[in-house]
């Protein structure tokens, strides 16, 4: 099998790779042009435009730094199947530079505007709700200080520069694999990898918190940084799928990708689907049975003015329809199904960030029709510019990682 | 399986030196139309399934039902112990609350599907079987090292002795032997029945003290297994310890603490009493009832509250009996808007609360005064009826009646801490809606309806 460099068929088509800029040029039109109805429509708050350019972006970072995190694991624990797929996966991750200056909006929104998007940044709101947050003598002024303008710009750089600097490390050593096939590289991806799992947990625990949770500022649950990293995940590997797949069928990886790595990735994708249930059931659960009103209302706002829709769509559509359509063996090893589940499984993701971030943003579950198109061109726009940044980083990269000291070990993979 | 001329042969055993040439013999066997073979390897072979022209085994089904039993009977179990065997009230839920009965339906899904993994694969096996032939020939014992074996089941259609050894010979096995019959005895050694017997007998024992236990007496204190968990050591209510330097069990809250009260504080609200003109008449008894519905602050709080209110019930309440009249400025109206749904809580909650005394009809004859009457108790006084003229909101200012069922009345009790002020409110309304439906014409009956009464009389 020919895996050189080189070789045409373990590279983005030309056709494809074309994409990129135009790509990323429209989707950066139709973001703008999605955020500016926000405000110039008065039918369309601006707090809703923010919310659906959060939900968008909260949308494409899962998915990329889910990628991360698969990335990372692959070396913690130096498997062997997943190496044909894994550069695919670092192209995902290596757009999170890209995805931190599209949370410059966000920042934005504390700067200029006074609680735009995030409530507790309005000193109105805070004194008219929560005086004690600004009583240095209340235990409760630890709140406004964690939830203050700088404070919050401070840790997001934090974050992001994590994810950056994570990203671009196994992205630039796997990439320099390619012309040296040092195992030395491996080697080092793979000491570093334990740490870098450390690092990543933290920091995406805590963003979730910061920009997500935050949104109902009283609102707190310790599982919330879990469930953004399982939704996240299990898009990341629906993306992988997909990503292979449409590269497939572009004409390239044919032979380096097999059905035994499809069933792999359906068999995570199966895998966390019930992860994600899990840890969505759990946090439901303790809030359910705990009963206290500073929690529930949470979910209380999730069943009012049609919001209970969503969510028993999450119910039944982002668990039990993946869920057992996954289950059974023989149809996980069908490349065409399992790529349709898995880009099923990431419009539900989708489905998941709205119904996370939009309550808090507005009482009906669209926003009337102004607000659907709102949301319609920053999901699109977001996403085009997402897939144009993955192209272009793909873009003259070979595929695999052509001199991975794993990759013959991937290519022979058999399943039992 | 047995011949009838001589010893019989249950199939044909070859050795192989490596993955390869098995994976080759497998092949070629399986080409051959033989179907009942099986390979021995002292690891996992990939492919070897495929070689061997396994089918896919049926195992998941089994595992699958066994997980679709095990959410269904945890469900049952939940559901018919929970709501139909002991209908049992936990943290206010409906009896049959599904969330609550997910982590054990989800437990028993994994186990009943690992049931079905385990034992649906010693089925499929037909295990466990005493001795199989295969472990005959003694070379046999290599499967663990390093060699691989190829096996052909003589009850296989297709299987004749002679032409099996060459096909494997030809195929690269380093030997073929036919497996003969195991020689190993089929009865279960005697001494297991000896040792079921002692064992049995043994096992009779506990049992036995225990039944003897049951029919004797001792003077003996009872034996604590766990004693921390007869004795708990966590202190009861009033107790005193030497943990804290004031000895209290019960600790004050924490400075700073937040009090969660209801939507905004209203102290006419809390109290029943237009607090305002009380200032006015009474400024000592307005200062002391705000100071008690107001948690005052945490250093007068608390061990003083039970004695002075029962004090300022005793004062609130005495319309009725020591003190004839009585001046305080209740509240003349509900302050909650009346409406049908909150009539409808309020008659939950009084249902709830003050049925089990006063009755559902408010004749002050509840279960609770059924039962004192039957087995005659000395002490017990008939609640109130509420339908009496005195008690009518003409006389009886809805405020009073809200002060009496938060502070409570002669022999009855104080509801404050039970019921929250809305709730008791509701139960106001309630009453009043109560004691008119005792005393209503027809004409407040509205018109549509009236047929529907006639019909029911």
């Amino acid at each position: 099998m020919n895996i050189e460099p080189e070789n045409p068929t373990l590279r983005l088509p030309s056709p494809v790779a074309r994409l990129a800029m135009p790509m990323m040029g429209v989707g950066a039109v139709l973001l703008l042009v999605g955020v500016l109805l926000g405000a110039i429509f008065s039918s369309v708050e601006m707090r809703f435009a923010m919310g659906a350019y959060l939900t968008a972006y909260t949308y494409c970072l899962t998915i990329s730094l889910g990628a991360l995190f698969f990335v990372i694991i692959q070396h913690l624990c130096r498997a062997g199947w997943s190496v044909t797929v894994r550069r695919v996966a670092e192209l995902l991750m290596s757009v999170l530079p890209v995805m931190a200056v599209l949370f410059l909006p966000i920042l934005a929104t504390l700067w200029i505007g006074e609680g735009t998007l995030y409530r507790w940044d309005s000193e109105e709101w805070v004194a008219a709700h929560h005086p004690d947050w600004l009583n240095p003598e209340s235990p409760q002024r630890s709140k406004g200080i964690y939830l203050s303008d700088w404070f919050f710009t401070l840790r997001a750089i934090l974050y992001l520069s994590i994810w950056a600097g994570l990203a671009l490390y196994f992205f630039r050593l796997s990439r320099r694999q390619d012309d040296t096939a040092e195992i030395r590289l491996t080697e080092r991806m793979q000491a570093f990898s334990g740490p870098a799992v450390i690092l990543f947990s933290l920091s995406v625990t805590f963003a979730a918190f910061d920009w997500v949770m935050s949104l109902e500022p009283i609102w707190f649950s310790t599982m919330f940084g879990v469930y953004i990293f399982a939704g996240g995940m299990l898009s990341a590997i629906c993306a992988i799928t997909v990503g292979v797949y449409l590269v497939q069928a572009a004409g390239s990886l044919r032979q380096q990708v097999t059905v035994e790595h499809y069933h792999d990735l359906a068999k995570l994708i199966f895998g966390f689907v019930t992860f994600w249930t899990y840890i969505a059931f759990s946090q439901y659960l303790l809030i359910w049975y705990g009963n206290i009103p500073e929690e529930t209302f949470w979910f209380g706002d999730r069943q009012e003015h049609g919001w209970a829709i969503v969510s028993l769509i999450l119910v039944f559509f982002h668990w039990l329809l993946p869920f057992l359509a996954l289950l059974n063996r023989n149809l996980r090893r069908r490349p065409a199904y399992v790529c349709g589940w898995a880009a099923y499984v990431l419009l539900m993701h989708f489905v998941d960030i709205y119904w996370l971030v939009m309550p808090s943003v507005t009482e009906s579950p669209t926003g009337g029709v102004m607000g659907v198109v709102t949301t319609v061109l920053c999901s699109l726009g977001m996403v085009g510019l997402f897939i144009g940044a993955v192209l272009r980083a793909g873009d003259g990269a070979p595929l695999i990682p052509v001199r991975d000291p794993r990759l013959q070990e991937s290519l022979a993979f058999h399943n039992i | 399986m047995s011949d009838s001329n001589n010893q019989s042969t249950h199939g044909m055993m070859a050795e192989f030196d490596s993955v390869d040439s098995l994976l080759a013999a497998a092949r070629r066997i399986r080409d051959a139309g033989y179907t009942k073979i099986d390979a021995y390897t002292p690891f996992a072979v990939h492919g070897i399934d495929d070689a061997l022209g396994i089918k896919p085994t049926k195992l998941p089904w089994i595992t699958l039902t066994g997980g679709v039993i095990g959410a269904l009977t945890a469900l049952a179990m939940q559901i018919w112990m929970n709501s139909i065997n002991y209908p049992y009230i936990i943290s206010g839920k409906p009896y049959i609350s599904l969330p609550a009965f997910i982590p054990v339906a989800f437990e028993l899904t994994i186990l009943f599907a690992s049931f079905g993994s385990f034992f649906g694969m010693l089925a499929l096996n037909r295990l466990p079987r005493f001795s199989n032939p295969v472990f005959t020939n003694p070379r046999f014992d290599l499967a663990t090292d390093d060699k691989f074996f190829l096996y052909v089941d003589a009850k296989d259609a297709r299987y004749d002795g002679e032409g099996v050894a060459r096909l494997l010979g030809d195929s690269g096995a380093a030997s073929v032997d036919p497996v003969v019959e195991d020689e190993t005895p089929t009865e279960v050694p005697k001494i297991f029945f000896t040792l079921a017997g002692v064992l049995a007998m043994v096992a009779i024992i506990p049992v036995l003290v225990v039944a003897m236990m049951r029919v004797t007496t001792s003077s003996q204190p009872r034996f604590h297994v766990f004693y921390d968990m007869d004795f708990s050591p966590a202190k009861d209510a009033q107790q005193v310890t030497t943990l804290f330097a004031d000895g209290r069990v019960m600790r004050p809250d924490v400075p700073g603490t937040v009090i969660r009260s209801e939507d905004g504080f209203d102290i006419d609200f809390q109290t029943g009493v237009d607090m305002e003109a009380l200032a006015a008449m009474d400024p000592a008894r307005a200062e002391h009832l705000v100071r008690l519905v107001a948690q005052a602050p945490a250093d007068e709080a608390a061990p003083a509250d039970e004695a002075a209110g029962d004090q300022v019930a005793d004062a609130q309440a005495a319309g009725g009996a020591s003190e004839p009249v009585d001046n305080t400025p209740w509240l003349q109206d509900n302050p909650l808007e009346v409406d049908a749904e909150l009539l409808a809580t309020g008659q939950e909650k009084f249902n709830i609360y003050c049925a089990v005394c006063h009755g559902v009809s408010g004749r002050g004859t509840g279960l609770v005064h059924l039962r004192a009457q039957r087995i005659q108790s000395p002490t017990w006084v008939q609640p109130s009826s509420l339908h009496q003229d005195i008690l009518y909101a003409n006389n009886y200012a809805d405020g009073k009646l809200f002060s009496v069922i938060t502070n409570g009345i002669r022999k009855m009790p104080g509801y404050g801490a039970q019921i929250s002020a809305s709730d008791r409110w509701a139960i106001v309304a309630y009453v009043r809606a109560l004691q008119l439906s005792q005393n209503a014409e027809e004409s407040d009956v509205p018109a549509g309806q009236r047929a529907a009464v006639a019909q029911a009389e």
